[in-house]
């Protein structure tokens, strides 16, 4: 037998494989919407105390879109923009200074860009850990964060996402709070725990 | 004025050490006492840490000249004469002018009698200085 005819044959199945897997691939874009009743809560302490800030309600309904494949990490496109001024520390003389601290004028929003997923997650009952990618907007400066994520989805199909991270102050060229000469001090480091809550609107 | 400048320095090096050390102290003794100072109204990025840390000694060579114009009228050992100086910069100098910040400012109570407190101490211990220093 004509040994290039295998070749040939083996080229054109190969061909024809690599056709039906990429049509496997082909990313399925999927909307979740983002609900209301989401917060954001940043601790953080001084040496002398420490103290919890928290925007209490989300009230912009956005979207985020998953654009799901077999390629790895699952693509995000969405954003949390939070009204910096809306930070409440149960205190009000600690809720001006982080406000001051945030340069709440002249940058009224914290953003929350979503990036990328590790995979897409089961989306069940159970509470599953998953790594993703934001881009922190603060201050008038953009810093992209891996973000340790814990999603499940309820019985009325609600989708629970927490995602926390340490953030330093420094990473956005802000200046952590001083008073008295420095003899009062804020750590650099800044715990955020976002929750956010999802429902599932669309498959494209 | 060597005298003035002489007994203004050593009064400001022996507040500068009292103050500030019993500053650092308080805070990691009574913490608590100090959270109203998480406040916009207090300087946060450092940039007037200088001029915090100069406050003993514009505090003392203000006194010191204050002490030579008026040193005549407080008599007696030379403690009992501080003590008077500094209960006099007390009521002239200090309770109005904490009467005016409580008034006009976001502060607590507690913050502003612990500063005339702070105040008059800084003033008496001044004041034995001078009397010692420049009788």
């Amino acid at each position: 037998m004509y040994p290039g005819k295998n070749i040939i044959a083996l080229f054109t199945a190969a061909c024809m494989l690599s056709f039906i897997s990429a049509t496997d691939m082909a990313p399925v874009m999927i909307k979740w919407m983002i609900l209301k009743d989401c917060t954001v809560r940043v601790n953080g302490s001084t040496n002398i105390n420490k103290f919890s800030c928290v925007v209490p309600d989300y009230l912009r309904s956005d979207t985020l879109t998953c654009y799901r494949g077999n390629d790895l990490p699952v693509i995000l496109s969405g954003r949390l923009a939070l009204p910096v001024i809306s930070f409440d520390c149960s205190n009000n003389m600690m809720t001006n200074d982080l406000r001051k601290t945030l340069k709440a004028k002249e940058f009224p929003s914290l953003n929350i860009y979503f990036i990328s997923l590790e995979k897409y997650p089961e989306l069940n009952n159970t509470q599953e850990s998953i790594t993703g990618v934001v881009n922190i907007e603060l201050a008038g400066v953009s810093k992209k964060i891996g973000i340790n994520y814990q999603i499940s989805m309820d019985e009325q199909k609600i989708i629970h996402l927490i995602g926390t991270q340490t953030i330093r102050f420094s990473d956005f060229a802000l200046i952590p709070p001083r008073k008295l000469g420095g003899m009062i001090r804020a750590d650099d480091r800044l715990d955020v725990v976002f929750k956010v809550n999802f429902k599932r609107i669309s498959d494209q | 004025m060597k005298k003035i400048f002489l007994s203004g320095l050593t009064a400001g090096i022996i507040l500068f050490i009292i103050s500030y050390g019993g500053l650092y102290v308080a805070i990691r003794c009574f913490p608590s006492f100090f959270v109203d100072y998480n406040n916009p109204l207090f300087n946060s990025n450092g940039s007037r840490d200088t001029l915090f840390y100069s406050h003993a000694f514009i505090f003392s060579f203000a006194l010191s000249w204050f002490w030579e114009r008026f040193k005549s009228l407080f008599k007696g050992h030379f403690i009992l004469r501080g003590l008077e100086f500094g209960l006099v910069y007390g009521i002239i100098a200090l309770v109005p002018v904490m009467w005016i910040t409580f008034s006009s400012l976001d502060i607590t109570v507690t913050m502003v009698l612990s500063w005339f407190f702070y105040g008059l101490c800084q003033a008496v211990i001044a004041g034995v200085v001078f009397a010692r220093m420049n009788p």
